[in-house]
């Protein structure tokens, strides 16, 4: 289990070879973007494994969902702010977050889920 | 040690800082809003993996790859994040590649070090495999005399 966050030592059982790159939440090598992963890969796996019917995931599937969840989190972020900015508040609340997931076709499967 | 999968949340301070960065400097977010966005990753994270899985199922295979998880980008309808996500995984697996190699040049200079000390066993080594081949010939021949 990750002691700390950001630091977790996974125990790398399957996939093709190689350890789980250790997660690195400092600056990016270069430009915007250019930082490989901020989630840590740990945690993204201990969720990946809490799935039943996953039998194994490969090290890039982490990652790659490591990477997806960033970009969720960041255009959900977008997604409410807007509704935030028409109430002419520089405050996310709450409520910007649902009426986004309501307003959002791609949002749908987070409805009832996150009370 | 978690109840349910929606319980392993994702760092906040990871969360907090991925969010302010995609907003306009000023701009700022309650805590109830970041906790449920940081829920609302990790229900993402499920989904997709289950998505995931479905593909890697079809392709009778038991572990999930890459590919598994670009398609069920495409399942969910968050086709935009197909090509930063491919972009994403090119850059992962050069890093891993230079990984590996350095790590491969660090283990061959720490064997040209200790070569010298590990030659006479490496000798002893490769006359019990010549031994093996040799059983190995014997038994074919009998085998084919058999035929």
């Amino acid at each position: 289990m990750a002691a700390a966050a950001g630091s977790g030592t996974p125990r790398e059982e399957e996939g093709p070879g190689g350890e789980v790159a250790a997660p690195q939440p400092q600056a990016p090598t270069s430009g915007p973007g250019a930082r490989l992963s901020r989630l840590p890969l740990a945690r993204v796996k201990a969720l990946v494994k809490a799935d039943p019917d996953v039998t194994l995931a490969g090290q890039e599937a982490i990652f790659v969902l490591a990477r997806a969840a960033e970009l969720f989190v960041e255009t959900i972020a977008k997604d409410a702010y807007c509704c935030a900015q028409q109430g002419k508040r520089k405050t996310l609340q709450r409520r910007d977050l649902d009426n986004a997931i309501e307003a959002v076709d791609e949002f749908a499967f987070l409805e009832g889920t996150l009370d | 040690m978690a109840e349910r999968p929606e319980d392993l949340n994702l760092p906040n301070a990871v969360i907090t800082r991925i969010i302010k960065e995609a907003l306009p400097d000023g701009v700022n977010i309650s805590k109830e809003a970041r906790s449920a966005i940081s829920r609302a990753a990790s229900v993402f994270v499920l989904y997709a993996t289950s998505c995931a899985n479905n593909f890697a199922m079809k392709g009778k295979r038991k572990t999930l790859n890459a590919s598994d998880v670009l398609s069920a980008m495409e399942e969910m309808e968050f086709q935009r994040f197909i090509t930063p996500l491919k972009e994403a995984l090119e850059a992962y697996r050069r890093e891993q590649k230079g990984k590996k190699e350095a790590s491969e040049q660090k283990k061959k200079d720490k064997d040209k070090k200790t070569d010298s000390e590990e030659q006479d066993r490496s000798r002893e080594e490769e006359n019990d495999e010549d031994e093996e081949r040799l059983e190995e010939e014997e038994q074919n021949e009998e085998e084919e005399v058999d035929n």
